[in-house]
Order: C-alpha cells, then sequence, then structure tokens
C-alpha cells in the first residue's frame, strides 16, 4: 500500500520541496546590482522585509485582505452550501455546476471582464456618463473593495462546494429533531447546523484563506498599480527588480505567515467549538 | 397534555397523492398506532401532525388548538426519529436538556429533570456519554428521553423499534407502552409490523395507498375487518374469491363451496375471509372421499403446526395447536385426504371491491 503514495511522493519532493530549498537558500544571499547575487549567509533580506514600512503595510494589506475576503466568502457561502447541500430535486447536478461554472473562467479573463464593467471607461461609468447621472467616472476599480470583491467571486465556488460536501453529512432529522425540541431556525442553525458543519468551516476557510493569500491576477488587475499585495511584490523583485535574495525572502514571510495563521487557525476553531458546547451543555 | 384531532387531513405533491384523507381522534392519553405498507401514507400523515410536512387539506388540532399553520417549534410534540436523530457533538445529558433548554426551563430544574427521565429510561451513569458511544438500544433510549422530558402534549414514534434487533424490540415495545400509560402521554405510533402495532396501541389505523381502511381496537380490526387488505394485512386469512350463491353457501371461482356466515347478506360476488385457526383438522376416510381436502405440506412451528391445504383447487392454510403425539393428525403426510371444518360464522363476507370505510 506504502508503495502506491511512491509517485505521488517522488513529484511533490521534485516540484514542491526541492524549489523551497532553493528559494530558501537563495533568501539567504545578498544581492549585487552587477552580479545580481552573491552567495552569503545573511538575515539582511528578512529584516530588510520586516523593518521597512512599505513592505509591512503590503503584508498588512495582504492579510487584511485575505481575512476579510475569507470572512465574506464563508458569509456568502454558507447560505448557499446550505441550500444546495438540502436540495433534493433532479436540479441539485445542474445547481452544482453553475456553482462550479465560475472555476471554468481563468482569473486573468475574469478580472479583464470587470475592467472592461467597472473600470472607468467601463461600461456601467460610461453609461451613466452618458446619460448625465454622474459628471466624473465612479471610483469602482483600483481600490481596496474591488479587489476583495473580485477575489471572493474566485473563491466562493471553493467554499460553497467545501461547506456543502460537510453539510450533506448532517442528517436532515437531526435539524428537525431541534426544531421538533421547540428550537426556532436561528437557533437549529446556531447550536447543532454550525457546530456540526465546522469541519467544513475549517477546510473550506483555510483552502480559501490560502488562495487569498497568494493572489495575484485579481490583485493587479483590480488593484490597480498603486495597490501591493505580496504574491505581486515577489513578482516583481524576481523579474523587475531582479533581487532574487529579496524576492526568495519576502516569499518565505508569505508562506510562513500562510502556514502558521492557517495551522493556528483551524486549531482554535476547533478549541473554541469544543470549549464552547462544554459551556452550554453543562 | 392534550388530544389530538385530525380534521380531513390530506396531502397531494402535484397530483401524485401521499395522504387522502385522514380523519383521527386521539383521546388525552390513548396511544393510537398508525398501520400499514411502506407508501400507506402513515408517516406523511405524523410528519403532518409534528410541522414538517404542511397538509394540502384538512385541520390538524393538538388539546384544541388548531395548528395547521403553525411551525414545528411552536407545536409541543415530542418525536422518536425511525434514526432516533440524536444530536451528534452533544453528550447523552445535552440532547435530553435541549427540549427544557428551548422552554427556557432553569437550570437546577433542568438538571433534575433530565436525572429523573434518565433514571426512567434507565441510562443513569451514561450523562456525560456521546451518542456514538452507546450501543443501539441506548440511543433508542436517549431519543425517547430527549421527547419524554418535555412532558409534550403529543408523543410521536416513528418506526421506533425498526432499528433494534428482535429480542430487544419485544422488550422495548413493553417498555415505552408502559411508559406511555404511566405518564398518559396522547401517542401516535407509526409502524408496518402488526405486532407491533396490536400490542402497544389502544386503536390502530390501518392505511392503504394513503387511504384509511379501518380504525379500530385490536379486537374489531381483526375479528371484524371492513375488507379484504385489512382482513389481510392484519393477522393471516384465507382470502377466497367467490360469490355468495345461497345464504350460506359461498362458490369459490376455483369451484369449492365453503360454508359461511347465513347474514342477511344480498348475493353475488364476494370475499370470504377465514382466520386459518378456525379451520379444524381431521384424516378422511378415503382420498376419494367427497368435500375432503388434500394436505399439500404441514409446517410444524412447536406449540403450532401450519397446515398447507387444497380444498377442490382452493389453497387454504389452517393453523392448529400441534396434536398430541398420539393423536392420528400427527401422522398425517402431504397428498393425504383430510376433513375440513369450521363455524359457518367464523367465515365473514367482505365486499370484493376495496371499501373507504372509517369506522371508529
Amino acid at each position: 500500500m506504502a508503495a502506491l503514495v511512491l509517485p505521488a511522493g517522488i513529484l511533490v519532493a521534485l516540484l514542491l520541496v526541492a524549489p523551497m530549498v532553493l528559494l530558501f537558500r537563495i533568501s539567504l544571499n545578498e544581492f549585487s546590482p552587477t552580479q545580481m547575487m552573491v552567495e552569503a549567509t545573511t538575515a539582511a533580506n528578512y529584516l530588510r522585509a520586516v523593518g521597512d514600512p512599505y513592505y509591512r503595510s503590503v503584508l498588512l494589506t495582504t492579510l487584511a485582505v485575505a481575512l476579510g475576503s475569507t470572512l465574506l466568502a464563508l458569509t456568502l457561502g454558507f447560505p448557499a452550501a446550505y441550500w444546495l447541500a438540502r436540495m433534493q430535486s433532479r436540479w441539485k447536478s445542474l445547481a452544482t455546476i453553475v456553482v462550479l461554472f465560475p472555476l471554468l473562467v481563468g482569473n486573468v479573463v475574469r478580472a479583464a471582464g470587470w475592467l472592461a464593467l467597472l473600470g472607468n471607461g467601463g461600461a456601467i461609468n460610461a453609461t451613466l456618463l452618458g446619460i448625465g447621472v454622474i459628471a466624473a467616472p465612479l471610483p469602482l476599480i483600483y481600490n481596496t473593495g474591488a479587489v476583495v470583491a473580485g477575489i471572493v467571486a474566485v473563491v466562493l465556488p471553493y467554499m460553497v462546494l467545501t461547506l456543502a460536501a460537510v453539510i450533506e453529512g448532517i442528517p436532515r432529522q437531526v435539524e428537525e429533531a431541534a426544531s421538533n425540541m421547540g428550537a426556532k431556525p436561528f437557533t437549529v442553525f446556531r447550536r447543532v447546523v454550525l457546530p456540526l458543519a465546522l469541519p467544513g468551516v475549517a477546510a473550506g476557510s483555510v483552502l480559501v484563506f490560502v488562495l487569498c493569500m497568494n493572489t495575484y491576477a485579481t490583485a493587479v488587475l483590480l488593484g490597480g498599480p498603486r495597490f501591493k499585495m505580496m504574491a505581486p511584490a515577489v513578482y516583481d523583485q524576481f523579474v523587475r527588480g531582479n533581487n532574487w535574495p529579496f524576492g526568495a525572502a519576502l516569499a518565505f514571510i508569505l508562506l510562513t505567515i500562510t502556514l502558521v495563521l492557517t495551522v493556528f487557525g483551524s486549531a482554535a476553531l476547533g478549541r473554541r467549538y469544543r470549549r464552547r458546547l462544554a459551556e452550554e451543555t453543562t | 397534555m392534550g388530544s389530538l384531532l385530525l380534521d380531513g387531513v390530506g396531502k397531494r405533491y402535484g397530483t401524485a397523492v401521499a395522504v387522502e384523507r385522514v380523519d383521527l381522534d386521539v383521546r388525552q392519553g390513548e396511544m393510537v398506532a398508525l398501520l400499514g405498507p411502506s407508501g400507506c401514507g402513515k408517516t406523511t400523515t405524523l410528519r403532518m401532525v409534528a410541522g414538517f410536512v404542511a397538509p394540502t387539506t384538512g385541520r390538524v388540532l393538538i388539546g384544541g388548538a388548531d395548528v395547521t399553520q403553525a411551525p414545528p417549534h411552536a407545536r409541543d410534540t415530542g418525536m422518536v426519529f425511525q434514526s432516533y436523530a440524536l444530536f451528534p457533538h452533544m453528550t447523552v445529558a445535552a440532547n435530553v436538556a435541549f427540549g427544557l433548554e428551548m422552554r427556557k426551563v432553569g437550570r437546577a430544574e433542568r438538571e433534575q429533570r433530565v436525572r429523573e427521565v434518565l433514571r426512567l429510561v434507565r441510562l443513569e451513569g451514561l450523562e456525560e456519554r456521546l451518542p456514538r458511544q452507546l450501543s443501539g438500544g441506548q440511543q433508542q433510549r436517549v431519543a425517547l428521553a430527549r421527547a419524554l422530558v418535555v412532558n409534550p402534549a403529543v408523543f410521536l414514534l416513528d418506526e421506533p423499534l425498526s432499528n433494534l434487533d428482535a429480542k430487544l424490540r419485544g422488550e422495548v415495545r413493553m417498555e415505552i407502552r408502559a411508559l406511555q400509560q404511566r405518564l398518559g402521554l396522547t401517542t401516535l405510533i407509526v409502524t408496518h409490523d402488526q405486532e407491533e402495532a396490536l400490542t402497544m396501541a389502544d386503536r390502530l389505523v390501518v392505511m392503504d395507498r394513503g387511504r384509511v381502511r379501518q380504525v379500530g381496537t385490536a379486537e374489531e380490526l381483526y375479528e371484524r375487518p371492513a375488507d379484504p387488505f385489512v382482513a389481510g394485512f392484519v393477522g393471516r386469512c384465507n382470502l377466497v374469491e367467490g360469490a355468495l350463491e345461497a345464504p350460506g353457501a359461498f362458490r369459490a371461482t376455483t369451484g369449492a363451496l365453503l360454508p359461511c356466515a347465513p347474514g342477511s347478506a344480498a348475493l353475488g360476488r364476494r370475499i370470504l375471509a377465514l382466520r386459518p385457526e378456525h379451520i379444524a383438522l381431521a384424516p378422511a376416510p378415503s382420498p376419494a372421499s367427497n368435500g375432503a381436502a388434500r394436505l399439500k405440506a404441514v409446517t410444524y412451528l412447536g406449540a403450532l403446526t401450519e397446515y398447507h391445504l387444497e380444498l377442490d383447487g382452493t389453497p387454504l392454510l389452517a393453523i392448529r395447536p400441534t396434536p398430541p403425539a398420539d393423536d392420528p393428525l400427527r401422522r398425517l403426510s402431504p397428498g393425504d385426504a383430510v376433513r375440513l371444518s369450521w363455524e359457518a360464522s367464523a367465515a365473514r363476507l367482505l365486499s370484493a371491491e376495496p371499501t373507504d370505510q372509517q369506522g371508529a
């Protein structure tokens, strides 16, 4: 049986672990404008990333956008997932395809579409300007709101499908038992559905949070030139600045923070759930 | 506490009829069983009482109050689900306390009532277990306790014993009945198992294809079935198609002449219903003997013996107490001729057309 894991294991080792090790090694090197990179073992790149207010604000923006998008996706996704999971009719497979449909459109194509719709010269502003409702284009893009909306649109299917899979496992009769015992619909949700769906909430949030932290195309296209998140910043260092060591350090900071928050976040969710349960039932 | 009244309750899904019409009055403290094969509408009827299914016609009254439009949480029913439907993330105590919590019962009283009801269903000491750590029988008792603790106006049981093994089922049946009587609970139980219904309920409602076929006590249904369906569903019964030729003389379509109750029934097509235990047997002198039946098979069941017979082409089943070892009947073997007899009054004539009688 263990041998069956081998092909996937080798693939992961070759394509993920090896580049990571290499990247980490690069992040300890020194940058030289003439030679590009000088072999060294220094924490200077990390110290710069943490010390520079610009990169601190990029990191904070990334965290805020990722957290906000995850929460928004969770809030919007739960009712949809519940509805999908409880669907009985023959339309269920169709509904699942509709939920999946956004994934068929690539991020870049979608963001480009949003530009055409929301941009200063886009359909909405052009129409409103044309009929004279507004005098200047509305700032519909190139701001945090547009980026969050764009990201949520991308990650929502992941959240909905992850949640729906777990909610489907909650027997309908358990909910009926709660309402039979006198629980109003919101209480049924709070005391029965949500606690039982918590593994799905954790899994969906982790998945979506990681996707959000690493947003690239949506951030660049809908955020505009002055809006910066970590992934585009890493790209800039590698491709535009040719500063591989600093780019690698930024990448590692992004990776580490994502990993730490993911692990602690889901652990805390589990703990809190158990504690609250104990409080309410003793 | 209260009575339950179903007033012309029916449910349609588009053109499909799940429940045609149910009229039923369950008195305070009475236990009524909805009995029928799967798909007869009994579960839908129960779910209309609980409020999970909205009737398309009729009214549901609990304790005299019309609750037809009330949501499930406002109905004061306590339901035991077929799957038990325990809250898997809550302990036994929390499961049982849930309904009291929803009714805003204070903590001290809550704890006391949970303790009492757990003692009632013999689950003391398991308060802190999770449902998955319990056996099927224990889970079933938690489900009972959870529904009982709120002292519901109407107690609803949906096939509560179907997930238990045969031995436990008999025990739990008695326990539920004892609890129900002791607490004076107005109870509606759904079952497809006639033995369960006969032993537990004060009255039975036999349903088939969305219709009520007959309402009555176990004795009434067994001894005076309204139609062939009820006769065949409650207990075992020989149902013979044919026609009444003269008062007291029934001619089966196969040609056999069977004596029957000499009532004032009109002549014509009928179905004759004869319980297997009412047929007496005696060895016949010779196979050619007039009016003798032929024995096809004998099934020894210990206290009882089943005789599969054929009388002029009509198959009949007789069930008799197993005769003593020296009785000539013990030496019968398939192919032998036997003489059959029964009290004419035991053979009841039923209308050949299914009726819609709602006796009560």
